[in-house]
């Protein structure tokens, strides 16, 4: 799974070029009418909103990395149990999402992971609300192409119920932010928070488009 | 003990401090075989205060002194019930104490080699055997009958026929004046009530609600804590050091340098002295300490690996035991296995990180700690600081762990150097970071084994080894082979391999080293057991069947039937994944069979171990369960996750964050079989992790084909 | 440094710390219980596992001040008569070596019991993975877990 989305987040990035051509044609018909779909043009209370799917794909490419990185995505994994490290792999004593995404019994997220970072290499970091998404709403990042996580942030039945509004405002969310202080010896995202902000606000703004689907 | 050691006045009076009690023990001349039971006044001409392993008191209370260090394998359980059987009383009637450190007194209280039981089981059956005796004479003579008509039971001795009863209380003022029997008679196996019987510890309630004292819960008046940055490369001195950011952490008291022995070499540190663990270790993290690291090599694991290799391919190395010509059967053949197996450093990782409490008072010393060799450190200590042997006071605590990584002698030394230094007792506390980093390690071996077989039958068998050698860094002789060269390997192989060699192609590094559980056998029993594996293969024989045929010992051939019964040997298909091994450690031979398949995910997925361990004699079959249990569990690790790696004469991981520790998730289910017969006891607490992981190797070469030569390997990537 | 109060097993420890201090050493050496263990000081292992409003929380990596006007019990307030249904099913089925370990384990155990009164083995998985044992007592922890909930069922049928 793991090598799986690194294939598909770098086969992504080596047809951009390609993808761009082709977004004109492709996501204009495909992409937009899929978004329109998932997420009612009258929940969208944004009154900026400017469809330009170039733009909007263009800025998901720099949303895609971000949220494909390990700061973001080993919160967000396909299994149960949370990743670890910047080679994302399996938290190493297996704790389980349970319903709330806490934890469960001796297991819980809160249990080593305090409020802020614990000081030196290899230790808990830390976050007042650190957990993964719930059960029911697990949003999962790894494994997903560009295409599939793009079409699931903006689905409110995937996304947490969340409006473009919303989405907006969970750019600055503290789990969020959290990525951009991931504790001694963590690798930060690729780009600042400010930069994945600007990219998540015009990938939104431009009417969230998803970028074309991958042949992997 | 002779005959003519029993026929001595052999019970020793009480004390003045503690009234009249009736207590017996040994005298443990130094370098003899056994021990020898003394008379208070030979006692005192040799100088030593009488030792009492077994005390009744006149209310009836037996206290009885577990001699040796309680590291989890059972001692204060094993100890007592063997003492209770032949008394004749109550095991929760008892009270346990740990024996400060005296082998004059004890005997060696070093607690290494699986050896409490089988070193000691005779000479305690025959001293409680020797006390019951004594109490029945006493109130046989009291009641003014035959003393044959009363025996004793549950810390009474009764009259048969009047059914009169006496309290061991009445009687230990008359039994500590009577002459000791001649000729005690023992129980036989079959008459045993606690021996053999699966009694719950005695310990177990103390480690349930924190009231066990370990050695980092020990505390005395006016203690302060100590953390220590030490060189990280394990030998190094300190060149220069930065205490001011240290002394403005709250609490911290002292810095001081300091210089600890390890073997011969030293290690050197600064030490931070604080009211509180948190204050020391917080200012430890304030030092800033300039090394001197010249004057050793500074490796990494890839050079140590190389070197051996290397070494293996051009050199013949000392010989451990050779017979025939199997150089020359093997130069010659047309076909032979010529391979290579690697076995990496380890880290004991005691649960209990390192830790010593030391008081150093108006030239005396007396240390508090999770100690495995009492006297060692008494001797150490003694010749490092000058300090009259007799002036050290060794007390035990349990220990959270111990694993041979205890049974050293730097922490206390360090310790003990400290509070000289600040003149006040405290409390070293090693980290988890430098417990897993500072060594001394269990040396990793490289080991070239070359065979040939002919017609289905071993024609040559040799194995060469270069690894570290642990005598050499305790002074041994370095002309000489390693003495553990074959630890592991079953004797009886050599008796029907007629052209063997055996040899250790000399191996130094400046890492210093130690026994780890099971000591060479734990590397040894990989190669020398997989090497058998391949050999049996060669020769187109069923694995088991190719070892029955070898080991010509009716003792082996039941525990290889044994092992062919509970695991189903016979029933299994072809490449189903079963693998087999077994080894010989401390005297106890263990087997194991383990069967493997292919995991859902990719890799290979443990269903099952069998361990039939025959250690003969034995006290309590749950303990030496559990002991097998762990045994497991420690030798899964060890082949699947462990190695310590070195980078730049360093030790690279330092925490369980990266030396990962197998979880309750990653266990097998473990079948346990114990064979009963009349043998001596043998050891139990490290007998049964060298066979694990060429059991699970072979079963995957059964399963998968492919031959697993160094470890550790990922069960995940097989 | 600061004057603060915890509550350790329903009684008040008034003391004097950094309030970075972690709850680990402030109970251990402030208070003298000795009975909560330091293994690795980052939360890998769980041998300092004591409950904070009745969460197993990892006392090596809890700042003392995420303690102060919360309820903290270690292994000596788990039971007045070492007699919690794990402690005793911990002693029937002799699980501890060492026994280092186990303080921490029994907490983790207690949490997940009140939680999961009839665990199957995988929930005992996912409760305790995040306890080590070095000796290896992993198999009778499990034995044991499930004779706890025995245990407390047959307690709870009883009161």
């Amino acid at each position: 799974m793991k090598q799986d989305s690194k294939k598909r987040a770098r086969s992504f990035v080596s047809n951009q070029t390609v993808a761009i051509l082709s977004i004109l044609i492709f996501l204009i018909a495909v992409g937009a009418s899929a978004f329109r779909r998932d997420a009612p043009a009258k929940e969208i209370k944004i009154s900026a909103i400017a469809r330009d799917s170039v733009a909007s794909v263009k800025a998901f490419e720099t949303v895609y990395k971000v949220l494909m990185s390990p700061r973001c995505m080993n919160c967000h994994p396909a299994g149960d149990v949370p990743l670890q490290g910047d080679d994302s792999h399996l938290h190493a004593m297996g704790p389980k999402r349970g319903l709330d995404g806490k934890g469960v019994y001796a297991m819980k997220c809160s249990n080593c992971h305090q409020e802020t970072n614990t000081p030196g290499l290899h230790t808990p970091p830390g976050n007042p609300d650190w957990h993964l998404p719930p059960a029911a709403m697990k949003m999962v990042f790894q494994g997903k192409s560009a295409h599939e996580l793009a079409r699931q942030l903006v689905d409110k039945k995937q996304n947490g119920d969340k409006d473009m509004q919303k989405l907006i405002e969970h750019a600055d969310d503290g789990l969020v932010l959290a990525g951009w202080n991931p504790g001694e010896g963590r690798t930060l995202p690729p780009v600042t928070h400010a930069e994945f902000k600007k990219a998540w606000i015009t990938w939104i703004k431009n009417g969230a488009y998803a970028p074309k689907k991958t042949s992997n | 003990m002779d005959e003519q050691t029993l026929s001595r006045r052999n019970f020793l009076k009480t004390s003045a401090v503690t009234g009249a009690v009736f207590s017996l023990g040994f005298y443990w001349p130094v370098n003899a075989k056994s021990a020898k039971i003394i008379n208070k006044a030979e006692a005192e001409s040799y100088g030593i205060e009488m030792n009492s392993w077994v005390h009744i008191d006149k209310t009836g209370k037996v206290t009885i002194f577990d001699h040796r260090a309680e590291m989890g394998q059972g001692s204060y359980q094993a100890v007592p019930q063997i003492v209770a059987e032949e008394l004749e009383v109550n095991l929760n009637e008892i009270n346990v104490a740990f024996a400060q450190g005296d082998n004059k007194k004890y005997g060696s209280q070093i607690t290494g080699g699986s050896s409490t039981v089988r070193g000691s089981y005779k000479n305690l059956l025959k001293l409680s055997a020797t006390a019951r005796e004594m109490l029945i004479q006493a109130a046989a003579t009291q009641w003014s009958v035959d003393k044959a008509g009363c025996y004793a039971e549950g810390g009474h001795v009764f009259h048969k026929s009047s059914g009169r009863k006496m309290h061991y209380g009445e009687l230990v003022e008359a039994a500590s004046k009577l002459e000791a029997p001649k000729d005690v008679v023992l129980k036989k196996r079959s008459e045993y009530k606690l021996i053999g019987k699966p009694l719950l510890r005695l310990d177990t309630p103390l480690k349930t609600n924190g009231s066990a004292v370990f050695g980092l819960d020990k505390q005395i008046p006016g203690m302060l804590y100590a953390a220590v940055e030490r060189n990280p490369r394990l030998r190094g001195k300190v060149k220069s050091f930065d205490e001011t950011a240290a002394r403005k952490v709250p609490g911290v008291r002292h810095v001081v340098k300091v210089k600890m022995g390890v073997f011969s070499t030293y290690r050197e540190g600064v030490a931070v002295v604080a009211d509180s663990t948190w204050a020391a270790i917080q200012g430890k993290k304030a030092l800033k300490v300039e090394w001197d690291d010249t004057g050793f090599e500074h490796l990494s694991s890839e050079d140590i690996y190389k070197r051996q290799l290397e070494a293996l391919q051009t050199q013949e190395g000392l010989v451990f035991k050779k017979q025939g010509e199997p150089t020359e059967i093997i130069a010659k053949a047309s076909k032979k296995i010529d391979v290579i197996y690697e076995t990496p450093y380890q880290y004991h990782a005691c649960m209990e990180p390192l830790n010593c409490i030391a008081h150093y008072q108006d030239d005396k010393l007396e240390i508090w700690g999770p100690i495995q060799g009492p006297e060692m450190v008494q001797d150490f200590i003694s010749k490092e600081m000058s300090i009259p042997r007799e002036k050290i006071v060794v007390n035990m605590t349990f220990l959270g762990g111990g694993f041979g990584r205890k049974a050293f002698m730097d922490y206390p030394h360090e310790a003990a150097v400290i509070s000289k230094a600040i003149k006040a007792p405290v409390q070293v506390v090693w980290t988890r970071e430098d417990d897993a980093t500072q060594g001394p390690f269990r040396p990793g071996i490289t080991y070239r084994c070359e065979g040939v077989v002919n017609n289905g039958k071993i024609d040559a068998f040799k194995v060469k080894l270069a690894g570290q050698n642990t005598g050499h860094w305790f002074g041994g002789k370095k002309d000489v082979p390693n003495g553990s060269a074959s630890e592991g390997f079953l004797k009886p192989y050599a008796d029907s391999i007629k052209n063997l060699a055996i040899m250790d192609v000399p191996f130094e590094t400046p890492i210093p080293i130690l026994w780890w559980r099971s000591v060479y056998a734990s590397t040894n029993g990989f190669a020398y057991e997989s090497f058998l594996d391949e050999l049996a293969h060669e020769a187109n024989k069923d694995p088991l069947e190719f070892r029955r045929e070898y080991l010509k010992d009716e003792r082996l051939h039941k525990l290889i039937d044994k092992m062919e019964e509970v695991s189903g040997w016979q029933n299994r298909k072809k490449n189903e994944g079963f693998g087999t091994a077994i080894t010989e450690c401390f005297e106890s031979t263990v087997g194991h069979v383990v069967k493997v398949s292919k995991a859902p995910n990719g890799g290979v997925k443990i269903d099952q171990v069998w361990v039939v361990m025959d250690c003969g004699w034995y006290v309590n079959p749950d303990t030496v369960r559990a002991q097998i249990e762990g045994s497991v569990v420690m030798a899964l690790g060890a082949a699947t996750i462990h190695e310590v790696k070195f980078k730049d004469g360093m030790a690279v991981d330092n925490n369980f964050s990266t030396y990962q520790m197998p979880r309750i998730t990653d266990i097998p289910p473990i079948d346990i079989h114990i064979m009963e017969n009349d043998e001596d006891a043998g050891g139990v607490g490290e007998p049964a992790l060298p066979a694990f992981a060429p059991a699970l190797t072979n079963a995957i070469f059964d399963l998968t084909g492919k031959r697993i030569r160094r470890l550790p390997f990922s069960l995940q990537t097989v | 440094m600061a004057k603060i109060t915890l509550s350790i097993n329903k009684k008040e420890f008034p003391m004097e710390a950094d309030p970075q201090m972690p709850l680990l050493w402030a109970i251990r050496d402030l208070t003298g219980l000795k009975g909560t263990k330091y293994g690795c000081g980052v939360a890998q292992c769980g041998a300092c596992v004591v409950h904070l409003d009745g969460e197993a929380v990892r006392s090596c990596v809890t700042k003392v001040s995420r303690a102060v006007g919360k309820q903290v019990v270690t292994i000596e307030g788990l039971s007045q008569a070492n007699d919690h249904p794990v402690q005793r099913a911990w002693q029937e089925i002799d699980v501890p070596q060492c026994g280092y370990c186990h303080s921490g384990q029994i907490m983790s155990a207690a949490v997940l019991l009140r939680e999961n009164p009839n665990p199957t083995d995988q929930d005992i998985d996912y409760g305790m993975a995040g306890n080590i044992c070095r000796c290896g007592t992993y198999l009778r922890i499990r034995k044991a877990i499930h004779a706890a909930a025995d245990m407390q069922k047959k307690t709870a049928t009883k009161g």
